[in-house]
Parts: C-alpha cells; structure tokens; sequence
C-alpha cells in the first residue's frame, strides 16, 4: 500500500514540476548550430509574449524564432503567453541579465499611444529589437455577396447611399484600429464628413469574435489575417460563411493571393500611400547586459539567414524581416511617429462606436 | 482496421500516454487540460501531425475526465467543469459510497464522449452551420438560462443564493474592459495585478478546498465518519444504476454536446446546465445534492460530451469551441494547417485519424480510471493532517502555474480561501457565487455584443427568433420549476415541524 502511495505521489509531483517546468523538456541543450561566439552565460531564458493564446501569431513567431535561437546561444528558451500586461509588468522587474525577455509585435507600441498600456510601457523605456519576422497578411474581408469588391469601393458605396453605413469590427487600440483609422481618415479626407461619419466601428476581441460578429450580421467588415481567413474565401465554402478580401495593408501584393493594397487602391494619409505590416520584435530590459544583448543579436542575425527557419515561417505566411538590435530602435521610433499622426488624426471611438 | 491504417504505432502509443498524463493533471486541483495540452505543444513540434494529434486529444480527454476524482473524494473540483460533480459526489463519498461514486462518474463520461464522438463523426458540418445561427443574442440567453441552476441550488434562502449569484457576477466583471480599454473596479494599487481580473481557476480552489481546510482546521481535524468505514459496505456499484437513467445520461450528454458546440460558451456552462435540467426533471429533486448518483451522472457526461461537441466548430469552421480547444488549434498551425470549412473535405485521413484517437482515448481513459479505481479511491482514508498539507501544496503551486508563474494568482487563492470561510458563516451560498463568477463575463460579453449588434435596442432579445422565443420559454420554466420546488420543499419541512 505504501508503496503506490509513493508512486501516487511521485506522479503527482512529476506533474507539479511538468506545470512548473513548461516545455522546457524540448528546449534543446545540444550546442549545434551554436559557436562560442552566441553563446550565452545563462541557462535559460523566459521568453514572455504579449498574447495570452498559444494558438495566435504571436505564439507562432516567438515559438518558430526560439526555436532556432536557442540553438544559437546554447540555452533553454521557454515561451510563456502571459498576455501583454503581464508580460511588460514583468520586463520591467526583469534582472538585467537576459534571463526574462519579452517578444512582441507593433502593438507593444500601438496600445501604448492608443491609451490601453501606460505611458511607462513606452518603446523609449526598453531596448528593442531585433526584428525577426513580419506579417504581411492584414486585411480587411466582408461578406462574398457584399455590394462592394475593395475598401474604396466601399467607400464609394456608402457616397452613393446616403442612408446607409458601413461598420467595421476591430480591437480597440491594436493593430486593426491603426488599419482601420487609415482607411477612416483617407475616407474623411476624400469624401468629406458626410461619408465618413456613416463609418462605424464595432469593438470586439479575438478573431473568432470579428467572424461571428460578421456572420451575425453585426457588422458590414472585419480586420483579419489572411492565413487565418483565407479558408473562408475558397471555393466549395458555403453562401453563410463565405468572405472576400477587400484589400491588404502590405506595400506590395502578398504572393499567392490576388488582394490589391491599400496603396493600389490609392489609399493614402498625410500625402503617403497608407502601408502597415506587423512586425515581430524582441523587447528587452534598458539596462540590459551588453554582453547578452549583442549576443542575442548575433544568434538572431544568423537564425534570419536558416532556411529552415524561413521555411517554418512560411506555412503559416508569414516572413523573416530582419533589423538588427541597434536598427530596430531607429526603425520603430519612427514608425511609430507615423503612426501617432494617424492615432492622433483617426476616429473618435467614443464617437464612432455602433451603439 | 481502418483505425490502424491511419493512426501509427507511435501515435496510439502516445494518445494513451497523453490519456494517463491529462488524467493526473485533471486529478490535480488548479491543473486543466488546457494547461496539459498547452505544456505539450512545443513538443509536438517535433512529431508528425498525427502522432501529436494522438498525444494532444489523449490529454485532452483524459484531463477532462481526471477532473472527477478530487471532486468526487475531496470535495475539491478538479477542473472548472466539474464542479457540479461535487454536489452528489461527494456527499456519496460522505456516505461510504466513494468508489460507487467514481465508478458511476467514469461510465457516465465515457458514455458522454462517446455519444458526442458520434456526433462529431456523423453530423459535424450540420451542425456547425447551425451553431452560427446561434448569435450573441442566442448565446447570452443560453448563458442566463445555465444561471437560472442557482435558483435551485440556493440552499436554505433562496434570496441569499440568487444575491451570492449576483456577487460572483460582480466579481467577474472586474479588471480590463477591452470595448473602452478602460480598467473597472479595481483600487488603484492592485492595477496591474488585476489588470484581467481575478483567474478563474484559483478561485475555484481557494473557494473549495482552502475554504474546506480552514473549516476542517475549526473543527480540529476529526476523522470523518467515512474514513472509518471500508468502502461500499452497503452498495456496490452496478451498471444498473443506469437504469431509470438513461433519458438522464443522454440529455446530459447532448447538452454536454450542444454546449460545446457554441463557440465562445465556455465549458463550465454545459455542466452546469446539465445539471440545473436533472434536478428539473428529476422525480426527486429534493434529493440532489445530497449523494445521488443521478447528480454524477450529468455533471460527468455533460463535460465528457463537451469533448466532441467543442471539436466541430473547430474542424468545420475553425473556431474553437472551448478554451481547450483554442490551445489545440496551435497544434495544427505548428504543423502549418489551418483548419476550417473545407478541412474535412481536403484532410478526410487526418479526420477519420482524429476520430480513432478520440476513440481509443474515450476507451483508454474508461479502462485506465475504472481499474485504478480502487487505488484511488484510498485517498480519502489518508488521514488529514496528512493530506490536507499535500493538498495545499498541490493547490499554490496550481495556482502560481496556471498563468505561467503569477504570484498574485497564489494570493488570489489565499484570498478566496479566506472569504469563502467568512462567507459560509454569513450566509453567502458558495456554488451560486462561483457560478455567477464562472458566466458572468460571457453573460456580460453577449449581452454587450447583442446590444451593439442591435443599435442599443433591448427588445432585441425577445425579436431576434424563434429559438430566442425558446430559450426565453426555457427560462421562465425553469426559474417557476425551482421556485415551486423551494416552496414544496420549505412546506414539506413545515410539515414535518409541525407533525412533530
């Protein structure tokens, strides 16, 4: 009897430290790939996302580049979807020495000047970057019998009924509001208040949300990604669910999908064709160790150039897109600048809100 | 056999693994499935789908159904979902009936994810197309019509059970408010630890066992009069429990089902609801919650047939039924697969391979509990001064665990612990609270998506149909079924009273 006590509680215990432990059993110690040179003095790395889903992008890059990474600097790296509250709370206490990292995208900073993260969680009070990975695919989709085929086309619809309006499901303060505000702001410049203010937006969470939110009949269009809504847009999909893409955010057409871009359908904000793409970024402490920091930026720098780490990118279309350590902070500064202009300029959602 | 065509040595190998390793987590308060499932995804990376899909729906299953154990033995929920498998089965351990208790549960799941495989298996585009009909509006009534379960499980008032409701509610709706990114009821200097409100999970076991514990600690820790006595002394168990219960157990399962195949109509719900409809048609509701197998049976072959249910929006739309599911969902795009609407059609091996690993883990998890059983059941003799230490261990460390190392998690636990102590001495009914906390954000959400949908217009949730209509006539007669209930059986005591 005492002995399957002792099992029992063997079990219950190696449960206990699989919980604690994470995934840390598949992390990889084999220094392979690895030189002195990358090699880090820690042992493991947390890596903290800012998304609380393991099934979402960000889940995907940030498991895709550690992956890789760790192999590099000869270390364990765990991924832990805190979401982004937690994860920047925790940066901020973070001991200097790389031991907790942070890996994002362009809301670390959009949420910031959005309202929804404190001022304190600002791009200026970490060091960023690298830049590993981008994703092209932000779209915007409606119903396949929509009376429109693009989101210019929309907007000439809604000149041309003077009664009717267009509402758009979005998440308040991320990526798909800074997309949506561009579109709002070229529609206000270009056709006036008169359109614009017939522009709505319904707020909402996760994807699955924004699609039912359109199969409802709640809304008129969604933000989404095309790896995560082209399945709705093929043919054999039945007349309920059915999509069509209304146009892509990305400076150039996304290869193998025939959805035209903002900037070919001549939407533009503050005399500039209207281009965002999400961008996949480490975060790290300000006064982070120099030594880890240039190593985790050599690691990352010769993961961009492994194909298999493209290859493993691309099923789920996404892409490498690479800035090092020291470009990164440049390169988000100022998109980021040209982001304020549009947050600034954008709609009031307290005004535009479908209520 | 088609089974061992499709499914490899490995990935048969795996599922009943990642049944035996989901059924400790499930056992384990403060550990889920979706923890279980989660924790293994990276190592999927490294196996072909198939084999990890084996390992991933092993978990899952298995973590689903561990979940009856502490619920069962130590009036501890193991999972959110089986929290109302505490209200009969531990009462039923109370009287000596422990493994009866286990036994009746363990059939009961499996005949649940049985009955919902089938449904996965043979109607699953069906039924997906159906569940989009089901908008917010629909949602929200399912929501309010799983909440109408406190009135009859309010014990002693009534009011203090819809009021204890109304807190837990209240309690859900604290934190991040993403319609006006605006944080709500929270002092300033808890902002960041209550910035996504308080976890479910450590709540449910600060609310169950530490409050169980500090009851046990008032007391003095005396043995309970079952662990005096040898188990099941004076019933046995016997399939024929089922008898008289099939209508039950198939209800139960289809509501376990129907639940899960509603996205975004989280997994507690469909026990819960179950559960409220037993005890509505039971032809001794008076006796529910006090040791009726009848009780197990719901709650356990509700969740089970949440498993299957919860499958189809995810294979034929590609939407997640429950939170276990979202985390699965991972496990395809790892492997650079989408699923959705043409999945099934464009995948038909990979399917029928889900299928056979749903159903060797459905089998496995049947043969490994039902024969562990009686090694399990033992826990409760362990003395308590003994397993209560161990059990609080198990519980922080589930807790500081369940959102990746949050301290404040640990103190929410403690927290819950406290109150629900203080709570039983002032009247406020512990299920109906958690309860209330469990849907009250859904409840919130749909009710909010609803009106946005509708421009602000209230009558929409009596206009938008007719299964509106229905869900409303469902309502109405369970709140008037539980009222007539509460009052036969105040009368009943009257009458008692006064014959003596």
């Amino acid at each position: 009897m005492k002995k399957i006590w002792v099992f029992v509680l063997i079990l219950m215990l190696g449960a206990v430290l699989a919980a604690c432990g994470g995934s840390s059993e598949e992390a990889s110690s084999d220094a392979e790939g690895s030189d002195d040179t990358t090699k880090v003095d820690i042992s493991r790395v947390r890596v903290l996302i800012g998304s609380s889903s393991t099934g979402g992008d960000t889940y995907q890059n940030a498991d895709a580049v550690t992956r890789y990474l760790e192999k590099e600097l000869d270390t364990n790296m765990k991924v832990d979807a805190v979401g982004a509250n937690r994860a920047f709370d925790e940066l901020a206490k973070a001991k200097t020495d790389g031991s907790s990292i942070m890996f994002f995208h362009d809301m670390s900073y959009l949420g910031v000047e959005y309202g929804s993260f404190p001022e304190e969680y600002s791009l200026d009070n970490w060091k960023v970057g690298p830049i590993v990975a981008i994703n092209p695919g932000n779209v915007f989709l409606s119903k396949a019998d929509a009376p429109y085929n693009t989101m210019v086309e929309a907007a000439e619809w809604l000149k041309a009924n003077p009664d009717k309006t267009i509402t758009v499901a979005i998440e308040a303060g991320g990526v798909s509001q800074i997309s949506f505000d561009g579109f709002y702001i070229w529609a206000k410049e270009t056709y006036g208040e008169e359109v614009s203010s017939r522009i709505k937006a319904y707020i909402t969470g996760s994807q699955s949300d924004k699609d039912q939110a359109l199969w409802d009949g709640n809304v008129d269009i969604i933000h989404g990604a095309i790896s995560s809504n082209v399945q709705y847009t093929e043919d054999g999909v039945e007349d309920k669910i059915k999509m069509k893409f209304l146009g892509v955010t990305s400076k150039e057409r996304v290869e193998g999908y025939d959805i035209p871009t903002f900037a070919e359908q001549g939407i533009q904000v503050n005399g500039q064709d209207f281009v965002f793409a999400k961008e996949y970024f480490f975060l790290l402490p300000k006064d982070i160790d120099e030594n880890f920091a240039s190593k985790l930026d050599q690691g990352a720098a010769k993961v961009v150039e492994n194909a298999d780490y493209a290859k493993d990118l691309g099923v789920n279309a996404f892409y490498v897109n690479h800035y090092s350590l020291e470009e990164s902070q440049a390169y988000l500064t100022e998109k980021r600048d040209f982001m304020r202009y549009i947050i600034e300029n954008g709609a009031d959602l307290n005004e535009i809100t479908a209520n | 056999m088609e089974a061992f065509e499709i499914l490899t040595p490995l990935s048969i190998i795996l599922c009943i693994l990642g049944v035996f390793v989901g059924i400790i987590f499930g056992a384990i308060p403060g550990m889920t499935a979706t923890m279980a499932i989660a924790i293994f995804l990276p190592i999927t990376y490294a196996l072909d789908l198939i084999d990890s899909l084996g390992l991933l729906l092993g978990l899952y299953v298995g973590g689903i159904s561990g979940g009856l154990v502490p619920a069962i033995l130590m009036n501890i929920p193991g999972t959110p979902s089986s929290i109302c498998t505490t209200f009969d089965g531990y009462p039923m351990t109370q009287k000596g009936q422990g493994e009866r208790a286990l036994k009746v549960g363990i059939t009961a799941s499996l005949i649940g994810g049985a009955f919902s495989l089938a449904i996965l298996y043979f109607f699953a585009p069906v039924l997906a197309s159906v569940a989009i009909d089901f908008s917010s509006v629909e949602k929200f009534l399912i929501i309010l019509f799983a909440l109408t379960v406190i009135a009859s499980l309010s014990s002693g008032s009534l009011l203090g059970g819809i009021f204890s409701g109304f807190l837990g509610v209240f309690i859900s709706l604290v934190g991040f408010f993403a319609d006006n990114n605006q944080l709500r009821l929270v002092p300033s200097f808890l902002e960041n630890q209550l910035y996504y409100g308080f976890a479910l999970l450590p709540v449910l076991i600060g609310l169950f066992a530490i409050t169980q514990i500090l009851q046990e600690a008032e007391k003095g820790m005396k043995t309970a009069s079952h662990q005096k006595f040898e188990f099941d002394k004076k019933e046995k168990f016997s399939f024929k429990v089922f008898k008289g219960q099939w209508i039950n157990t198939f209800r139960s399962s289809a509501i376990g089902t129907f639940v899960g195949i509603l996205p975004g109509v989280g997994g507690s719900a469909a026990s819960i609801l179950a559960y409220s409809q037993t005890k509505n048609f039971s032809k001794n509701p008076d006796r529910l919650g006090k040791g009726e197998p009848e009780g197990v049976i719901a709650s356990e072959a509700s969740n089970n047939g949440l498993t299957g249910g919860a499958l189809i929006p995810l294979l034929s739309l590609g939407i997640p039924g429950d939170s276990t599911t979202a985390v699965l969902v991972g496990a395809f795009l790892l492997q650079g697969i989408q699923v959705g609407p043409l999945f099934i059609t464009q995948n038909p091996d990979l399917w029928s391979g889900i299928v056979w690993a749903l159903v060797i883990a459905n089998i496995v998890m049947f043969l490994l509990m039902f024969l562990a059983i009686k090694y399990m059941a033992k826990i409760v003799f362990v003395p308590k001064q003994i397993i209560y230490p161990i059990i609080i261990v198990m519980c922080v460390v589930g807790a500081y665990a369940i959102n990746n190392g949050v301290l404040f998690d640990v103190w929410t636990l403690v927290l819950f612990g406290l109150a629900g102590f203080v709570f039983a001495k002032i009247g406020i009914q512990v299920a109906p609270l958690l309860i209330g906390f469990i849907l009250g954000k859904d409840l919130e959400k749909y009710f909010i998506d609803s009106l946005k949908g509708s421009g602000g217009d209230l009558t929409i949730f009596f206009t938008k149909g007719p299964i509106a209509i229905v869900l409303w006539v469902l309502i109405f007669a369970s709140i008037i079924f539980s009222l007539y209930q509460s009052w036969k059986s105040k009368k009943t005591g009257n009458d008692i009273r006064n014959a003596a």
